[in-house]
């Protein structure tokens, strides 16, 4: 426990996790004061006027879909301007996840509904890369300037010191995770209240931010176990930066060519990019360009789909493995 | 007397991709016995820091059986963390915490009382810079912060690699008297260092390293005993008649311009007196005791190449150049 605590101080004295503080802090001002800046209450015309609006577009839609229905039936004749789905349900109203909303119709209003989850989304992407550079120069600097061997001569336990840093670096990263969506999520939400509108937040949107709420902070925690491990490895931050940046250049933009070039099928299920994506939005719809090649007639349809559950397979598979192989490293190496 | 340090056997060798295969330790023994404070000599490259780093767990060993105040090293040494206190080479700290932050975080995360923190910086000379960043630190200030952590747990054994690294004169001095109480106050201590003086003032046992190897040991009275060629410098108005008269007698004798050297004397009265008979009166008659300093040099093969830079990490010696390597192990019985 007293480890614990003295590591857990050592982390939060650190002037790198101090600046990332002080940067979050500074960027959720800004987002926060433009925010109210340019928001205001909506006046009972601008908001009738907006419903109006909503409410053409949606009889537009209605419209759309009953035409290609009568069309598909052979009762109309199309024209020029139709657009005809292979299935008239696509462009359904009735089963769209999303009618358009007075909100949509509104200029220089904040909804907090429309906007929470960008938002969450952008602080889950500032999170993710504190988690990882956090992590990583965290063990590294330690490795590198000795903090390691004087801690292993106080305790002379290395896989005691190896998980009670790595835990603490992951609970500290899910508190501060944890508060700061609390504290951002509810400053935005309070300017919905007082300077805008909160919009329709119903059972379906709570449960549907905090799903992706809890896959951003599972992903937030796997990349700073990610960081912490790989710097581990490099005995370095930088060499968790430089795999990065070298898996970025070599594999996410590299490959990609030289799989185009070969027209291999699917390449972006090669991509950790890829799934990372699917885990956090839940699924992501990819384009195969090798199905539909000039020659096949008719309709073609080479989309296929990653699910977060795959995302999550994959990018839990990873960490764990080189989080594995850190543990295995830190244990057995010479500390010269 | 108890052990508190033994070594037997120790062998370490490092592989990398550039050099390939390099033995730093090669079947090294030591032994520690409670109270003493032991020296622990040798070049650079020679392999202390690396018996040092085995010994706390900080390199995995090759082969040999090491022990820290009874517990096998490395498998039990947490068992006795708590009591051994060290510093190894040059510690490094974190620049932007204090002295203060530095030790309360090394004494919470070992369980020793974070009370201790202000007492140790008293004792090493740093209280009055204990709040100030380490990175502002001279080596010799990182140096007594090393030494102040060191000191925390109130250890029972205190190994100390090059402590004087850095100091001015009057830190190694401090550094001397800090020592000496800890050793009165019955702390075992093992003390490595390249200031042979200091090791020949404080020390009352000595282990010599050369190459990885052990090259003598004992009780540094009897090591240097044990290089005691009872030389005698003698001067005398007559020189060369005293060098003639001393050769006649069957003494071993070197002249200098100013000086005799008598080589192989026990008592030094033969020499005054067979001078005397002859009417050479004696100026003045001085033993020469050898030094840490000249056996050391003597048994890492630093001496008679003064000209020649010696090569780090006893690499193998090119013809005609200079030969480290040391075949003897002087054995002195402690």
């Amino acid at each position: 426990m007293n480890l614990v605590r003295a590591e857990l101080e050592r982390l939060a004295a650190r002037r790198f996790v101090q600046l990332m503080v002080v940067l979050l802090a500074v960027a959720f001002a800004v987002t926060v004061l433009t925010t109210l800046g340019g928001s205001h209450r909506p006046t009972p015309v601008e908001l009738s006027r907006a419903q109006s609006q909503a409410a053409d577009e949606v009889r537009r839609m209605e419209l759309a879909h009953d035409r290609c229905l009568r069309i598909k039936a052979g009762s109309l004749t199309p024209d020029e301007n139709d657009y005809l789905p292979r299935e008239c349900s696509q462009i359904d109203p009735a089963q769209s996840e999303r009618l358009p909303t007075a909100s949509d119709y509104l200029s220089g209003v904040f909804v907090f509904a429309k906007e929470a989850e960008p938002l969450l989304y952008f602080l889950i992407a500032f999170l993710a890369l504190f988690g990882f550079l956090v992590g990583a120069s965290y063990i590294g600097a330690d490795l590198n300037s000795g903090g390691v061997v004087n801690l292993l001569l106080w305790r002379p336990r290395r896989p005691t010191v190896f998980a009670t840093k790595l835990g603490t670096l992951l609970g500290g990263l899910l508190g501060l995770s944890v508060l700061a969506s609390v504290a951002y999520l509810g400053a935005f939400w309070l300017i919905g209240q007082a300077s805008g509108l909160t919009g329709r937040m119903d059972g379906e949107f709570w449960a549907s931010l905090g799903a992706i709420w809890v896959r951003g902070l599972v992903l937030v925690l796997l990349t700073a176990a990610l960081g912490f491990a790989v710097a581990t490895l490099g005995r370095h931050t930088s060499a968790a930066l430089g795999t990065v940046a070298a898996y970025l250049v070599v594999w996410e933009l590299g490959a990609r060519l030289v799989f185009q070039i070969l027209e291999v099928a699917r390449p972006d299920r090669y991509m950790l990019s890829s799934y990372l994506a699917a885990w956090l939005a839940g699924e992501v719809r990819l384009w195969d360009d090798s199905v539909c090649r000039p020659g096949i007639s008719g309709f073609c349809d080479g989309s296929y789909t990653l699910t977060w559950g795959a995302g999550l397979v994959v990018l839990l598979g990873l960490t764990a493995a080189l989080v594995a192989a850190a543990f295995t490293a830190f244990r057995r190496r010479d500390l010269v | 007397m108890s052990a508190v340090i033994e070594i037997a056997g120790l062998r370490k060798t490092f592989h990398t991709l550039r050099q390939g295969r390099r033995v730093a330790v090669d079947d090294f023994d030591m032994l520690v016995e409670a109270g003493q404070v032991h020296g622990f000599l040798g070049p650079n490259g020679s392999g202390k820091t690396t018996t040092l780093r085995a010994l706390l767990g900080l390199v995995r060993p090759d082969a040999g059986r090491m022990s820290v105040l009874g517990a096998s090293s490395p498998d039990r040494l947490p068992e006795v963390a708590g009591r051994v206190g060290a510093i190894v080479e040059s510690p490094q700290f974190f620049g932007n915490f204090t002295a203060h932050r530095t030790l309360r975080l090394l004494a919470l995360a070992g369980g020793a009382p974070t009370a201790r923190v202000d007492e140790v910086l008293e004792q090493v000379g740093l209280r009055d810079r204990g709040g100030e960043r380490v990175k502002g630190y001279s080596l010799g200030m990182k140096q007594r912060l090393a030494v102040a952590s060191a000191l925390l747990k109130r250890p029972e054994l205190l190994i100390l690699d090059e402590p004087a690294n850095g100091l001015d004169p009057a830190g190694i001095r401090e550094m001397r008297d800090l020592t000496r109480s800890l050793a009165a106050a019955g702390v075992t201590v093992l003390l490595s260092s390249h200031i042979l003086a200091e090791i020949q003032l404080i020390c009352d046992h000595v282990t010599i390293v050369s190459r990885g190897r052990r090259v003598a040991y004992g009780p540094v009275d009897e090591v240097l005993a044990g290089f005691d060629q009872h030389q005698w410098q003698v001067r005398v108005a007559e020189l060369e008649q005293a060098a003639q008269v001393l050769g006649r007698a069957g003494l071993s004798v070197t002249g200098h311009p100013d000086r005799l050297v008598v080589t192989g004397v026990v008592d030094p009265e033969v020499i005054s007196r067979t001078l005397g008979e002859q009417g050479l009166w004696v100026r003045e008659l001085l033993p020469l005791r050898p030094d840490l300093e000249s056996v050391f040099l003597e048994l890492t093969g630093g001496h008679d190449h003064v000209a020649v830079p010696r090569q780090v990490d006893g690499a193998p010696p090119q013809d005609g150049v200079i030969d480290l390597d040391v075949r003897e192990n002087r054995e002195v019985d402690a």
